[in-house]
Formats: C-alpha cells, sequence, structure tokens
C-alpha cells in the first residue's frame, strides 16, 4: 500500500522548479520511487508529476551533442531515430533494461537520478561522456552554476559527478535534472552484461577511442559505474581490473565470484568490440 | 502517516478516462494504483496482482498502447489516457485471435497469469506483428507463468501472430 | 447395489470406443479465464466488507510484553485491532494433524513475519494505515535458525509443549500424544516428528557389499510462489460461518474451523473459486482462521489478502539435509540403502510430519532395496512454518537417493541406465512390502527416455546428460464421494469437492460424465469444491482428482443409470433385466427406448424432477490397497555449463508422463511441462535464503522462478498409457511426477558436464563455478 501524499501537476519546468523541495519530490515513471513509497523507504508530502511538460521529452541535437529529455523512456530511446543513428550502444542497452514494461513507464531521467547501482543507463552514458543538466529556480547561487535562462540557474555534471554513491546522487532537492548530453560523434562500442536475476550482476560498457584505445565502464558489480580510458586495448589486464573494484556481494554473487566474471565480461567485451573495430 | 495528518493539501484528484473505451470520470485517491482502482473501484477485476514490483507481469494493461505495471502506476496517471485492459480483448463475446488461441494450444492453466501475457502479446503484435519465436521469448520474459512451462504460451503467441496475419487486419 | 445386471462400464466397455475421455478436448475453464470473467477468491468482495491487514512479528523468538493499539485506533476508519488476547472462548491454534499453529501469536513470536495483530478497516487504505501504528514490545529470546542449532543439546525450545493430535485417523500415527489427552506434555526437543522405515539386515548387507557409495546432499528451502497470494473472506451468520479462500482443500478447512469456534461441520461453510495456483502450496489451512476471527469480532465480513512476502512467511516448503549410503554388488546391484532425512520445518508442524512420512518412503526409490534402514526427522526452528509443496517429500528424498545411484554408476563404470535397469522393479512389484506393487512399466518409460536424449545428444565438452527416476506412494487417504444429477432435458450437474487449481479438474469431471453417461459435454455442469452446496472431499493433492475422484464419478453415474433403469423397469412394466444402456438414456422390451430425460419426466408425471447418483470412494475393492496409485517421475536433462560463469543452460528436457490413460493428452503434457519446469527452479534458481532472523529474499525480484528466456531448447514431454491405473480406463495420477527427480536429473548432469558433484541445489552459476573451481559454498571473509 503506498502512503497517502500529494500531487501537484505542472506544465512548464519554471512551474515545476516552484514546486520541489525536500519534501516534494519529482515524479515521472514512478517504477522505482512508487516502489520506494511502498516499502516505508521515502514518504514525500508531495509527488510533483512531470509528465505534462512537453520539453521533457524532446530528441534533438544541439551544439555538437545529442540531447535527450530526461522523460523520455527507456523504449522510446530504444526506438528513437536519432539516438539509432547516433549513439546506437545506448538504443541496444535501453532495448535491455528490465522488462517491457518497465522501459515503457520507466524513464531514461529517473533512472539516473535514482542511481540504482546495477542501472544499465548509468553505465553506458558513462562510457559515452555523457552529462546531465540540472536546472534549479534561481534563488541562491550554487557555487559552480552557471546562469540558466528565464530566473534558472543550471549546471551540467558528468556522470561521475553526478552519481554520488548507491541510491545517491548530486542533485539537490531543487533541481530538477532536465536532459541528458552525448557528445558527438559516438565511435564503435559494445555493451556486455551478465544477468541471471532481474537485474544485471555486471554490465561492462566498452567504446572506442583513437587508434587502438578505449574507455571502458563496468557498472552494476559495485556502488558505482567504474570507468578506465586506455591507450591501447591490448594492454588491458581484466583481471587486475576486476580486483581493483568493490564488488558488492548479494544473492547473484560473493565479492570472490563478481570479481571473476567481472573480468570475464571485460574480456568478452573487448574482444567483442575488437571485432566491432575491424568490422569492415 | 495516515491519511488525516496530511490534511493540508487534497489526497485525491478528479481524474477523465478511457476504459476499454468507455468513458469514465472519477475522483480517485492519489495513492491509488491503477490496478486498485480497476479492481475496487471500477470492478474490472480481470487484472490480476501478484508481485506487485513490476516483475511478474500479471497486472499488466495497456495505456496509451504502452505496457504498464497497473501495480506500479498510479490511478491519477491514467487522466486523459487510454486505459485497455483484459475486459476489453473479446468483441461481443467472441474472442479475439489472441484468447482463441491461448485457449486452443493450453496456453494457461489456473489462468491468474493470463491477463498480464494477453495484454502483453497484444502489446508486441501491434509492434511487429511478425515476431520470431526469439521475439516471443524476448518480449515476454517479463512475465511469469508457474503453471505452463511457458512453451505453450510462446506457441500461442505465434499461433495468433499467425491468424491475425491470414485475417488481414488487426483484429480489435 | 447388487443388481447383477449392472455392469462396471456398460456403455463403453473399449478403450476405442470412447467419445470424449482420452480426447484433448479443449478445457471448460480456459475460455472465461482469457476474458477476465473468470471470479477466483481474490475478487470476492461481498458487501459491507471489512479489510484486514496482519502485522507481523520481526523478532525470530522473543516474548511478547506489550501491544500498543491506541494510535492504531486512531486512524478513521479502522475498526478493530486484534491480538490473541481478544480471543477468550476460542480454540486459539490450527493444524490439521496437530493444532500447535497459533492464529495469532500467544505469549512469544516464534519466527519472523508471524502474524501478531489483525487490523481491520473500512476500507484497506485505513486498515494499513493503521497496521503502520501498531507498536508492539518484544522481550527476545535465544533463536534456532538451522538444523545443527535446533537439534544441538540444550537448544532453546520453539514449543514447549506437544499437543495432542487432531484425532484424524491418517495422521494419528504422527503426534506425539493422543487427541483424548487432557494434559499436553512437556516438550523436550526440537523434533516435530520422526519417522522410519526398516526390513532386512542393513548391517549384514552392507558388510557383504562390493561397493558403498554415500552421499550427502541439501536441499534447498522453497516457495511455491502459486501466483494468487493466499487470500480468504469469512462472514458469520444465523447459518454459521461462511468462508471463501484460496484454498486446496475446503473440507480439511471446514475441520480447522469448526474446532477454532466449537461449531458443528454443518454450520461452516468453505468454497472456494478459481484458485490462481495452488501446487500444494494451498493445501491445508492458511489465513482462513485470521479472516474468520475478524469477523467473529467485527460482526461484517472480513477480507484478508497477503502480498508475496505475507504468503511466504505464511507457508513455505521443507529444507532437507539427507544422507543416503548404498551398498552394491560390483555389477550394480543394490545390497543396502541407509538413510536419514532431517527436515527443516520452522515454526509450526503444519504438513511437515506428512511431507517427512512421504520423504522416507520415497527417498529409496523405485527399486528392488532388499535391506532398508530408513529413518527421518522433522525439526522445528524460528523461521516460517513449512508445509506441502507439489510432490511433498519425493524431491526431498529422490535428491538423495538418485544422486547417490548416478555417484555409484560412476564408481561402478555402468551408465545411468543401466545401473537403474539392474535395479528397477517390474510392473506389480512392491518396493514397501504390503503395499501396492508398482503399477507402472518403468523399464519402458526408461527405455524412452533414453532413446530420446539419445537422439539429440551432444559430445561437446562441458555437456552433460542427467536422469532422475521417482515413485511415490500417492493419492492419499482414498476418500472421495461424487454427485451426478441427471436433469429433465438429460443435461446433467456433476457435484464434486476437488479444487479447480488449474490442473484441469472441471474439464476431466466433465469428460468423464460425458463418457459414462453418453451425452454431449455441452450439457454438463460442474459444481466444485463448496462444501455447503456440493459433495466431500478429502483432499486435492496428491494428484489423486483424475484417479480418486473419476472413480466417485464414475460410480455416481453409474447410480444414476441403476435408478433411471429401476425407473424405467416401471414405466414399461417389464423386469430390469430387459432395460439395457444406451448412450443418454435406455433401450426396453419390444425396441422401445427412451432418453434420461423422457423416463425422468414419465416417472414423476410431470417435466419436473431429477435423478440423483451417489458415488463414493473409500478403502475397499481397487482402493483397498495403500497407496491407491503410484505416481512416478521420469525425467531426463542435457545441460550445458559455461565454464567461466558456471551458468547452465538447459539443452533438452525430457519427461515421460506414465499416466495408465490420459484423460486430456494436452492437459497432462501441460501438467508434466509444467512440473518439470518447477522442477528446473528449484534445481537452478530457487531457494529462499536466510540471514539472521529474516529471509533476505521474501519477493519475486530476489527469489527468481523459472522464465520464459530459461525454456530448454528441446522438450519432448512423452505419455506412455497402458491402463495399469485403478482410476476410470486404467488412469493414475499426474501432475508430480516431473518435479520430483528433477533435482538430481540436473545435479547429476552438471556433475557429468563438470567432473564434479555438488553436495546441494540449487545450481546456480556461484555454485557450479565454485564447484569447477573446488571452492568451499562461502569465502571466509575473516
Amino acid at each position: 500500500m503506498l502512503p497517502p501524499f500529494g500531487l501537484a501537476r505542472p506544465r512548464s519546468v519554471s512551474a515545476a522548479l516552484a514546486e520541489l523541495d525536500e519534501d516534494s519530490v519529482p515524479y515521472w515513471g514512478g517504477t522505482e520511487l512508487l516502489l520506494a513509497m511502498r516499502m516505508g523507504l521515502i514518504r514525500p508530502r508531495q509527488l510533483v508529476d512531470l509528465k505534462g511538460i512537453a520539453e521533457l521529452t524532446e530528441v534533438r541535437i544541439e551544439d555538437g551533442e545529442l540531447v535527450l529529455g530526461a522523460g523520455l523512456s527507456h523504449d522510446e530511446v530504444a526506438r528513437d531515430p536519432l539516438v539509432a543513428e547516433h549513439a546506437p550502444l545506448l538504443a541496444y542497452a535501453e532495448a535491455l533494461v528490465g522488462n517491457a514494461r518497465v522501459r515503457a513507464q520507466g524513464t531514461i531521467g529517473g533512472n539516473l537520478c535514482f542511481a540504482e547501482p546495477r542501472s544499465d543507463v548509468a553505465t553506458v552514458l558513462s562510457a559515452l561522456s555523457a552529462e546531465v543538466r540540472l536546472v534549479a529556480a534561481d534563488g541562491t547561487d550554487g557555487a559552480d552554476g552557471t546562469d540558466g535562462a528565464d530566473g534558472t540557474r543550471e549546471r551540467r555534471l558528468d556522470m561521475a559527478a553526478f552519481l554520488l554513491g548507491p541510491y545517491w546522487t548530486d542533485r539537490q532537492p531543487d533541481e530538477l535534472l532536465v536532459d541528458v548530453r552525448i557528445p558527438l560523434p559516438v565511435t564503435a562500442g559494445v555493451y556486455l552484461k551478465y544477468q541471471t536475476v532481474e537485474r544485471p550482476t555486471v554490465g561492462v560498457a566498452a567504446v572506442a577511442r583513437g587508434a587502438a584505445g578505449c574507455r571502458l565502464v563496468v557498472g552494476a558489480v559495485g556502488e558505482l559505474p567504474a570507468g578506465f580510458d586506455f591507450e591501447d586495448v591490448a594492454s588491458v589486464d581484466a583481471e587486475a581490473i576486476a580486483g581493483e573494484l568493490e564488488p558488492t556481494p548479494d544473492l547473484t554473487g560473493s565479492i570472490l565470484y563478481k570479481r571473476h566474471v567481472t573480468a570475464v565480461f571485460i574480456r568478452r567485451a573487448l574482444a567483442e568490440l575488437a571485432e566491432k573495430v575491424s568490422a569492415p | 502517516m495516515s491519511e488525516h495528518e496530511l490534511s493540508e493539501q487534497p489526497l485525491d484528484t478528479e481524474i477523465q478516462t478511457h476504459i476499454n473505451g468507455r468513458p469514465i470520470a472519477r475522483r480517485v485517491r492519489n495513492r491509488a494504483t491503477l490496478a486498485q482502482f480497476l479492481r475496487d473501484d471500477l470492478g474490472l477485476t480481470g487484472t490480476k496482482l501478484s508481485c506487485e514490483l513490476q516483475v511478474c507481469g500479471v497486472c499488466s494493461v495497456l495505456v496509451d498502447d504502452r505496457p504498464v505495471s497497473a501495480c506500479t502506476y498510479l490511478a491519477v496517471d491514467v487522466d486523459g489516457r487510454q486505459v485497455r485492459t483484459v475486459e476489453g480483448l473479446a468483441c461481443n463475446g467472441k474472442l479475439n485471435a489472441l484468447q482463441s488461441a491461448f485457449v486452443e494450444n493450453f496456453a494457461l492453466q489456473c489462468g491468474f497469469c493470463t491477463a498480464g501475457f494477453l495484454m502483453m502479446s497484444t502489446s508486441l503484435l501491434e509492434r511487429n506483428p511478425d515476431p520470431s519465436e526469439h521475439e516471443v521469448v524476448e518480449y515476454l520474459d517479463g512475465n511469469i507463468c508457474r503453471c505452463t512451462g511457458y512453451e505453450p504460451i510462446v506457441q500461442a503467441v505465434l499461433d495468433a501472430a499467425g491468424r491475425i496475419r491470414a485475417a488481414g487486419t488487426s483484429d480489435d | 447395489m447388487t443388481d447383477s445386471k449392472m455392469k462396471a462400464h456398460p456403455v463403453f466397455p473399449e478403450h476405442s470406443g470412447k467419445s470424449f475421455a482420452g480426447k484433448a478436448v479443449l478445457r471448460r475453464d480456459l475460455k472465461e479465464k482469457v476474458t477476465g470473467a473468470a471470479v477466483y477468491t481474490v475478487d470476492v468482495v461481498p458487501p459491507g466488507c471489512l479489510h484486514a491487514v496482519v502485522v507481523r512479528s520481526d523478532r525470530a523468538h522473543a516474548r511478547i510484553i506489550d501491544v500498543d493499539r491506541s494510535e492504531a485506533l486512531a486512524v478513521p476508519g479502522v475498526v478493530a485491532v486484534i491480538t490473541s488476547d481478544d480471543l477468550t472462548g476460542l480454540f486459539p491454534r490450527f493444524g490439521h494433524i496437530v493444532p500447535d499453529h497459533c492464529i495469532l501469536a500467544i505469549d512469544k513470536v516464534r519466527y519472523y513475519g508471524e502474524p501478531v495483530v489483525l487490523v481491520i478497516g473500512d476500507d484497506l487504505y485505513s486498515a494499513s494505515d493503521g497496521a503502520d501504528l501498531v507498536r508492539i514490545e518484544y522481550d527476545e529470546l535465544p533463536a534456532v535458525m538451522t538444523i545443527d542449532e535446533a537439534l544441538a543439546p540444550d537448544a532453546t525450545l520453539v514449543h514447549e509443549e506437544q499437543y495432542a493430535s487432531t484425532g484424524d485417523e491418517s495422521f494419528s500415527a504422527m503426534a506425539a500424544a493422543p487427541d483424548d489427552s487432557d494434559t499436553a506434555l512437556p516438550a523436550t526437543d526440537n523434533i516435530t516428528h520422526s519417522h522410519e522405515l526398516a526390513w532386512g539386515d542393513v548391517q549384514a548387507a552392507f558388510a557383504a557389499s562390493d561397493v558403498i557409495v554415500e552421499t550427502l546432499i541439501h536441499f534447498p528451502m522453497l516457495y511455491g510462489y502459486a501466483m494468487e497470494p493466499y487470500n480468504s473472506v469469512a462472514h458469520f451468520t444465523d447459518d454459521g460461518l461462511h468462508v471463501t479462500s484460496s484454498a486446496q482443500h475446503p473440507y480439511m478447512v471446514r475441520t480447522d474451523l469448526a474446532r477454532v469456534f466449537d461449531l458443528p461441520l454443518a454450520k461452516v461453510r468453505v468454497d472456494v473459486p478459481y484458485l490462481g495456483g495452488g501446487y500444494g502450496t494451498k493445501s491445508y489451512t492458511k489465513l482462513e482462521p485470521l479472516a474468520a476471527i475478524g469477523a467473529w469480532i467485527t460482526k461484517r465480513p472480513v477480507k484478508l489478502v497477503v502480498d508475496v512476502e505475507g504468503a511466504i512467511y505464511t507457508t513455505r516448503a521443507d529444507a532437507a539435509q539427507t544422507r543416503m549410503r548404498t551398498g552394491f554388488t560390483s555389477d550394480g546391484v543394490i545390497l543396502a540403502r541407509e538413510y536419514e532425512v532431517i527436515l527443516e520445518s520452522g515454526a509450526y508442524a503444519d504438513n511437515s510430519p506428512l511431507v517427512l512420512a512421504k520423504a522416507v518412503n520415497r527417498a529409496f526409490g523405485p527399486y528392488r532395496v532388499p535391506n532398508i534402514a530408513g529413518r527421518g526427522k522433522s525439526v522445528y526452528t524460528n523461521t516460517a512454518p513449512a508445509s506441502s509443496y507439489r510432490g511433498f517429500g519425493a524431491p526431498q528424498g529422490a535428491l538423495a537417493g538418485e544422486l547417490n545411484l548416478d555417484q555409484a554408476a560412476e564408481q561402478l563404470g555402468l551408465d545411468p541406465y543401466e545401473l537403474r535397469r539392474r535395479n528397477l522393479v517390474h510392473p506389480g512389484e512392491e518396493i514397501l512390502p504390503g503395499k501396492r506393487g508398482i503399477d507402472a512399466d518403468l523399464h519402458a518409460d526408461l527405455g524412452m527416455l533414453e532413446e530420446s536424449l539419445k537422439r539429440d545428444a551432444s559430445d561437446q565438452p562441458m555437456h552433460g546428460i542427467g536422469v532422475g527416476l521417482a515413485a511415490s506412494d500417492a493419492g492419499a487417504f482414498p476418500v472421495s464421494t461424487a454427485i451426478v444429477r441427471i436433469q429433465t432435458d438429460g443435461s446433467a450437474v456433476v457435484m464434486s469437492g476437488a479444487t479447480e487449481m488449474g490442473q484441469g479438474s472441471k474439464s476431466v469431471l466433465v469428460q468423464l460424465v460425458a463418457e459414462e453417461l453418453g451425452i454431449p459435454m455441452e450439457v454438463v455442469q460442474v459444481v466444485q469444491s463448496d462444501t455447503g452446496a456440493g459433495s466431500y472431499e478429502r483432499t486435492t493433492g496428491a494428484s489423486r482428482t483424475t484417479t480418486l475422484v473419476g472413480l466417485a464419478v464414475q460410480r455416481a453415474c453409474g447410480d444414476a443409470r441403476r435408478k433411471i433403469a429401476e425407473m424405467a423397469s416401471e414405466i414399461f412394466e417389464c423386469t430390469p433385466d430387459l432395460i439395457d444402456h444406451l448412450p443418454g438414456g435406455i433401450s426396453g422390451p419390444d425396441g422401445l427406448s427412451a432418453t434420461f430425460g423422457e423416463v425422468i419426466q414419465r416417472w414423476f408425471g410431470a417435466e419436473a424432477g431429477e435423478v440423483t447418483g451417489v458415488g463414493t470412494v473409500r478403502r475397499e475393492g481397487v482402493t483397498q490397497k495403500m497407496p491407491p496409485f503410484w505416481e512416478v517421475g521420469v525425467v531426463g536433462v542435457e545441460v550445458a555449463v559455461d565454464p567461466e560463469t558456471g551458468f547452465v543452460t538447459v539443452e533438452q528436457l525430457v519427461t515421460v508422463a506414465d499416466v495408465g490413460f490420459a484423460m486430456n493428452p494436452k492437459a497432462v503434457e501441460g501438467q508434466d511441462l509444467g512440473a518439470a519446469t518447477q522442477g528446473l527452479g528449484y534445481s537452478l534458481y530457487e531457494e529462499l535464503v536466510y540471514d539472521g532472523p529474516q529471509i533476505v529474499n521474501p519477493n519475486v525480484v530476489e527469489y527468481r522462478v523459472p522464465r520464459m528466456g530459461d525454456l530448454p531448447k528441446k522438450i519432448d514431454t512423452m505419455i506412455a498409457q497402458r491402463g495399469d491405473g485403478v482410476g476410470p480406463y486404467g488412469a493414475k495420477g499426474a501432475g508430480e511426477g516431473a518435479l520430483n527427480p528433477m533435482g538430481p536429473a540436473v545435479a547429476s548432469a552438471i556433475a557429468r558436464a563438470t567432473g564434479k558433484w555438488p553436495d546441494r541445489l540449487p545450481l546456480t552459476p556461484e555454485r557450479v563455478w565454485r564447484l569447477m573451481n573446488g571452492l568451499p559454498e562461502a569465502d571466509d571473509l575473516g
């Protein structure tokens, strides 16, 4: 049973920002938030339903970036022609999130804000060097904030700065994640995950960099996606990387096992990437 | 925290929706899930509940043609939207192609998961009228059945897809 | 009853002549299930119904010091907040073998998740808000969470007293004290029940053995996950107590409720709409007493539905550790088996004593074992109570017995089929002395299995094949009744206490009546599972319905036909021997004939009346010998193991359903594949895990059941029909067989793929990886 709560249904970002505080939280698909509320982990006074804000579901190319509105569902991202053209790796990973209902209901922005440590999306977006854009009503000056339009302030964070821990991000209670920005062009990449239950045990994203290098991100296995950059794929020591990680033991694996399969999937991902890069 | 302790703002909302094509206007609690609204307020008990964590698929319904888990979807969110449930599948008492294929392929036993499978299969065939076996499995992997061992369900969906294509039209 | 003119199956004596039985007819219940019209208990909400929410213990073992209800009662809409203190005047416990199970915890809680308080509200919102505000103060007690802790000397007692039996004859050996004892005996240990099986001279046989193989194996704690969670709605009226419930055995539940409220059985009505899955997990009493005490206190209808977590803390299946030792001659003939099964049965007995007895009976397999010493214990612990689940006892027992044979096959240099053949009993041979001989041809079944598996076997590395056989003394205690009412238009109503839980009993009853009376299936109506308006049935379990209820229905049809014949002889003014049976009617002298409807109308002299046939089954005639039938399990799998991750893919799944006669072959196949799939579930994925006082995965996200993506690449479900059962047309039960020996089949397939023998299920990827790499079950993290 859900606890009782009030509901605001703003029609614009600025109207939404006026509603946000510690106890009045952004709400879209509810795939994570409603579960947390049902379990008694969160008891907000009010949900701020963002689904009436059209600009949060736009996909566009802007200043050399692929811009994805935070309210796009996983399924919408997976099937969007611009995403397919410019960031096929993200489209691929989004098509594997959860199940078909979660993909239809859950959003890319909600997924990131909830910071579920086993998120496929965060791992892939880290590998793509994506950033999130956060805006807040311009009441106070954020230390590293830049001025946004219309009496708002905004800041951009990459995944490492945004994701602080399991279920913990740098989003402040008055801030709204409005979009995700992926720098273009996106080079060849792969995403491989090892999943035996509802969520992945480990997810490995690898994106080609330069002539022989890659950016490797290992997600799901620890508290946060871990990124590594290599000049030469051939020099990657999968065991050494896995050994650096701190896996979270759970019913899908002990620390020992998770380290082991992490190494296995790093090797498999890099082999697949090499194949992709060398393919004509 | 109970409702009377949170009384400084309204805890319910007026909504207008269409359920299986029928217009419905109601005041619903914000905390009411779509499943509670369908089952308790409207008496549409064909939609069942089981895991209540969006993983079993029993409560799958379509909202504006998207499949959602009615256990974790607020009733207020169907405001202005079209909802389809298992009760809307048959036409004038005649089973549609998917329903017939489920019956004929013995794709259900206890039937508790069936509404969810039918709604997800409806969604699949609307997106992809000619799915491969692999595509059926991939799309329906998020629905649990404890009775059948799944194979008859896969066969039923493929069978229904064939019938719908042969009929040349979507049958709803 | 001695009318010599009446033949057993006068109309359709020949197998080949059947019109309905044996045909893959479309199931009667499926159409309303695909439209959403089918009513399940969870859909039943009487007018004026209140809603209940259970407040559960958050301690494994603790004395209840105080329950503060004031805040809960202050919530608008909360009608009552009930504890066991409010049950004065009632018998506050239930249990069909020993009534040890507190409706609401009395004085102390015995497991995390135990119901302590019942909050009742006008709606679920108020009841739920109220439940959040109940404060319970505890004084913690030491808890015994495992078999070892429970059996340790000076272990804390889960129950301080031993309870008198319920007086149910078939269970009388399973209680510590007789039912007429007034004083409870103090308990001295945590053993719920012990069971032994012995014949021959085991010591001498082991001394004479050339090869002795010993196996120690753990069977996991399971949750059956019937997708409709337990729920009940109760109401008191001047007619007594009426409970609608998700119960497999409404008549057994009725007995428990009558004891609680001291009501005559006739004043307790339990009815069961469609069940959203049963699999044994809805056997016996669950939430019915809770809903009923709510109704008793509030004088209003009360509905209680639990969620999956609540269901897991209501009933799970017994975990087991089993040690099995077998002595063989050098050419693989079994000389002796000695074994011990210990069940971890949780805080209340429920059906665990019977599960234990079955586990001991079913551990040694359908083999010639000249010397045996089997024993078992069911142990109380401070964990969720265990009870029946599909195959009860057989999966726990067969895991040890069959895996032990496969390990022996390796040592003896025999293939697993050959070792089994050298010991497998032939049709009619007894495996339990004095009991019914095996009513199946297991040699033939094994041949079918072997042929299918070998046809598609891969010789790639990391592939392995495993087979499993099992024999269950099935059918339970044979008490069944049925009523068949023929109407003036020749249509018929069949009444049975058997529950439709997905297995297709409704459809089978229709087929049987249509067959026996020679009328179309469309004119047969079924009334099921209502103690107030139907016919008695002891249980719907142990795969018994087609066989035992089938016999009762057949006899009820015969009784109705006999009465029609008597009426016709009156009408035709002839001796009864001149009346013969026709489909849907009778023939008389001089070429006369009449339909059932015509006979009834002419006899009553109006377009009114009906003929009621009654059929009963008890321990006599074909069902004198126990068990009523053997349910055998014949399964094989081929697996492929990922050498890097330990992930197991099922390449082949092959089952043989040896059912005697398949009333509806498609339905039998469906039951078999379903059972096999649940078998793969506990073999590869499913396990409830305790960490401290509570289960860490009491939900379907982390308790991982088989998914569509796990579908084996090849599925071959074969049916063997040799007419060798006691049921109608030679039928015997199905639905558990393919689950029972699946564990050892999968375990030995993985052993053959990896070269290492596992000691526990489920074989999750990590377990298989650890097995391959010689690593312990868990790491010592210092």
